[in-house]
């Protein structure tokens, strides 16, 4: 700490340049970081949120509730079977919704229409308003987020391409799937317009897209096994089902990981670079009696008190973005997932510094004097 | 037994098919209070000697023991520690760590050590006063003339009281006042401290300030004849 604090002071502008980068680099990750944890939550929130650790989809299906069509006849089978401790079926489209008597094409709002039994667990807390009630079948709570689109508890709304009006009676939170705000609905109204055109449903009585299910113990294949056409995955399979969730965290994990990748290049060529110009004072030092230990915790310290005050700058900076980027962008900062990126990136740096602690412990003491014959 | 012995060293290098021989059945012996010089041409094998001297090579054969202690017996790691107790490197000018001012120069070696206390500050400091650098301790290297950073590396030979003393061209880049002011501050500072001394340099001017001058020649040392010491 004594040697790589004082040459960190003295060198102040090599080391501010270098940080600059790592303070660039975590910079860049942390937003990555927060639109990844954003647009996944857009994606996928209302099934992320969803208090149910299995769900059953047609057999095929490929967990996907657009491709999926089964009978919520068969809830009250699963909810029979061992282990699982409750069953509650969701239905879901999605739509363009348009405020009543509002004729701008501008006011018209993307949506998903998500249908669920009004009482069941997979229906949200409202955060304003009222819960959906068994019978009030035009009654729906929406998506907070579609305040910012002017509406209010009471508003009606009509849908396009369908006849059914809606009534605004609450707001939730953080509800939203397939990147679309989520308006919740009594499956009953869902079911007529989803299936409005005749013949639509398949023949299946009472159509739901998806069956969710409660309890820790349960073994999909006994589930498969017990009802038949079915499939049942992990509430992580289904997010991962959602149509481009896995390739859009992919692609922001690909950045994430080169990014690192990078970083950990640059202080390795960097402090490489460093340590082979500093390798005649290093010699030196061992000749007067430094130990390869006492070298090595000099790099590793400076590398280790750079980065973190970088990875600092970075957090900062990645909350001041945060602070005037747009509502509209998906863009969700954790604090766990902000931090645990840190620790990444500060591992990174410390592994990265062992490379010029190995050059290190390669340098002659013996180079110290002048001239060897 | 105190201070540096060599019992017939002999050091060789590989050339090729051909055998080198920098360092030829060696024997000298430096005891506590006396500061040897070793003379002779480049490609003598001066630099070997001290290498040899200041634990940072092994000999091919013989024995060298520092303090009583036989460095064949010691691992890499307990020849640092050696190193570091028990010699003191006067090496060419510039050999600063550029980034520590004159006081840290001093310090660092204590860190390496352990922690800096109170006392070490305060020897440090005395040793600076010694040489004549007590107004610079705040100076960087490059902020010293050659003399001056001459002084700083023979302060920091003696910080951590060793019990032997390397100096390897000390006067190397100096003009001849301040070379013969800082071999004085190295001879005054091996009687006072009562160390063993060795000096390796080509600047024959500088050896009435030695009890004792040895010539090398194709890696062989002889005892020269010795000089009188005019301002004692």
């Amino acid at each position: 700490m004594f040697l790589a604090l004082k040459e960190l002071k003295h060198a102040k502008l090599r080391f501010f340049m270098i940080g600059m980068i790592l303070v660039l680099i975590s910079w860049l990750v942390f937003i990555l970081s927060g639109l990844g944890n954003g647009l996944s939550s857009l994606s996928a929130s209302s099934f992320k949120k969803m208090d149910a650790e299995f769900v059953v989809f047609e057999e095929g299906s490929r967990h996907s509730m657009l491709r999926s069509v089964i009978s919520d006849d068969m809830t009250k089978d699963l909810k029979a079977l061992p282990n699982v401790e409750d069953a509650a079926p969701m239905g879901y489209r999605s739509a363009v919704v348009l405020k009543e008597n509002v004729t701008s094409d501008d006011e018209k709002i993307d949506v998903s229409l998500l249908g669920i039994h009004p009482g069941s667990f997979l229906e949200p807390e409202v955060i304003e308003g009222h819960s959906l009630e068994k019978g009030k079948n035009t009654e729906v709570i929406v998506n907070d987020s579609l305040k910012n689109q002017g509406i209010h508890i009471g508003d009606t709304l009509e849908i396009e391409g369908s006849t059914e009006v809606i009534t605004v009676v609450g707001f939730v939170k953080n509800e939203s799937f397939n990147h679309l705000p989520a308006i919740l609905m009594t499956m009953d109204h869902w079911r007529t317009i989803h299936f409005a055109a005749p013949g639509s449903d398949m023949g299946i009585n009472n159509p739901v897209n998806a069956i969710m299910l409660q309890g820790k113990q349960i073994n999909p294949d006994e589930v498969n096994q017990a009802i038949e056409g079915i499939e049942t995955t992990t509430k992580k399979e289904a997010i991962n089902g959602i149509p481009g969730y896995t390739a859009e965290n992919g692609t922001i994990m690909m950045m994430l990981a080169f990014l690192m990748a990078i970083s950990a290049v640059v202080i390795t060529v960097f402090f490489y670079v460093l340590t082979l110009q500093k390798s005649n004072q290093f010699g030196i030092m061992k000749a007067i009696g430094a130990s390869n230990a006492f070298l090595g915790r000099a790099v590793v310290s400076q590398v280790f008190l750079l980065a973190v005050v970088s990875i600092g700058f970075g957090i900062l900076l990645t909350y001041g973005t945060a602070a005037i980027l747009p509502d509209e962008m998906p863009f969700a900062l954790d604090l766990k997932l902000v931090f645990s990126y840190a620790i990444v990136l500060l591992i990174v740096s410390v592994l990265s510094s062992l490379f010029s602690v190995r050059k290190i412990t390669k340098i002659d003491p013996l180079q110290a004097i002048g001239r060897i014959e | 037994m105190q201070g540096i012995q060599f019992k017939n060293v002999s050091k060789f290098y590989e050339e090729g098919d051909s055998e080198f021989t920098a360092l030829n059945n060696v024997s000298i012996s430096v005891n506590p209070g006396e500061f040897v010089a070793v003379v002779g041409p480049s490609g003598s094998g001066k630099s070997t000697f001290l290498s040899i001297a200041g634990a940072l090579l092994q000999p091919s054969k013989g024995n060298v023991m520092i303090n009583g202690t036989n460095l064949k017996d010691l691992k890499s790691i307990e020849l640092a520690k050696l190193r570091l107790e028990e010699i003191g490197f006067i090496l060419q000018t510039s050999n600063l760590v550029p980034y520590l001012h004159v006081l840290d120069q001093l310090l660092v070696v204590k860190k390496m050590k352990g922690s800096i206390t109170a006392e070490d500050k305060r020897y440090a400091k005395e040793l600076l006063e010694e040489v004549g650098l007590g107004n610079k301790v705040k100076k960087y290297p490059d902020q010293l003339s050659g003399g001056e950073r001459q002084r700083t590396a023979i302060a920091r030979a003696f910080i951590n009281d060793p019990n032997i003393i390397l100096a390897d061209e000390p006067t190397a880049s100096l003009d001849s006042q301040r070379a013969f002011e800082i071999v004085e501050l190295i001879s005054k500072g091996v009687k006072s401290r009562n160390k063993a001394a060795i000096m390796v340099t080509h600047d024959e001017r500088l050896l009435t300030y030695c009890d004792k001058v040895y010539q090398m020649l194709d890696g062989n040392l002889e005892l020269m004849k010795k000089q009188p010491l005019t301002n004692h």
